[in-house]
């Protein structure tokens, strides 16, 4: 990539979802925010490095599937992140 | 003494009027000191008495980027890009911005938070953001 790359609509989407997570997990106990953090940030860093990003369809579905999951995290019940872990 | 005993004789004979105190006062500021009102109408709408220097947000815009920790804090200046200068990606960009939040307990819509990509950028955005603490 010589010159940067105008952000596109999925990257916007897929830096909102992480701001969306981040935001959420400020709202959680300190040590569990840790947690959130750390995990979150894994996930993505791991997609962004072995997802091919030009492979929509799949990243559609990362898309959806991290939506899905920021909506469970935003209940307050919900501390946990069990369902972030199931991979591979 | 003189003005304890004439106040409740004042006191009955004022009348008033039910219209919101906050410009009666400034008016009556206003007829002791001729800026008092203009001032009072010109201050920018915060919680907060004094705003922020542009000095202070300079500062602590650049203590959060010296301490996220994949930023070399040598290579913090006011000028600084996050990506060209700074090696950060997009990602870390977003924990960056976020941090920036937090630290002068903003919230910045994604529309705009998109836009920060460098320190200039992201120092003018607090330094105008009225509600920034």
């Amino acid at each position: 990539m010589a010159s940067r790359p105008k952000i596109s609509g999925i990257q916007k989407q897929v830096l909102a979802l992480y701001r969306g997570f981040l935001r959420t997990a400020r709202l959680k106990a300190p040590e569990e925010r840790r947690r959130i953090e750390s995990v979150v940030s894994a996930e993505f860093r791991d997609n962004a490095r072995n997802v091919d990003r030009r492979n929509f369809v799949y990243i559609e579905y990362l898309l959806r599937r991290g939506k899905r999951q920021l909506e469970q995290l935003k209940n307050p019940d919900i501390t946990g992140l069990a369902t972030l872990e199931v991979k591979k | 003494m003189a003005a304890a005993a004439l106040r409740p004789a004042i006191l009955r004979r004022i009348r008033l009027s039910p219209s919101p105190s906050l410009p009666f006062a400034a008016s009556a500021a206003a007829a002791s000191h001729p800026h008092a009102l203009v001032r009072w109408l010109a201050r920018p709408m915060s919680s907060h008495d004094a705003h922020l220097t542009r000095e202070e947000v300079v500062d602590r815009v650049l203590d959060v980027l010296k301490s996220h920790p994949k930023v070399d804090p040598s290579k913090v200046t006011p000028e600084a890009h996050f990506e060209k200068d700074l090696g950060l990606d997009s990602l870390d960009t977003v924990e960056v911005v976020m941090a920036i939040e937090e630290e002068f307990k903003l919230e910045i819509p994604d529309k705009e938070a998109d836009k920060i990509d460098s320190l200039p950028l992201a120092i003018e955005y607090v330094a105008n953001h009225p509600m920034a603490g």
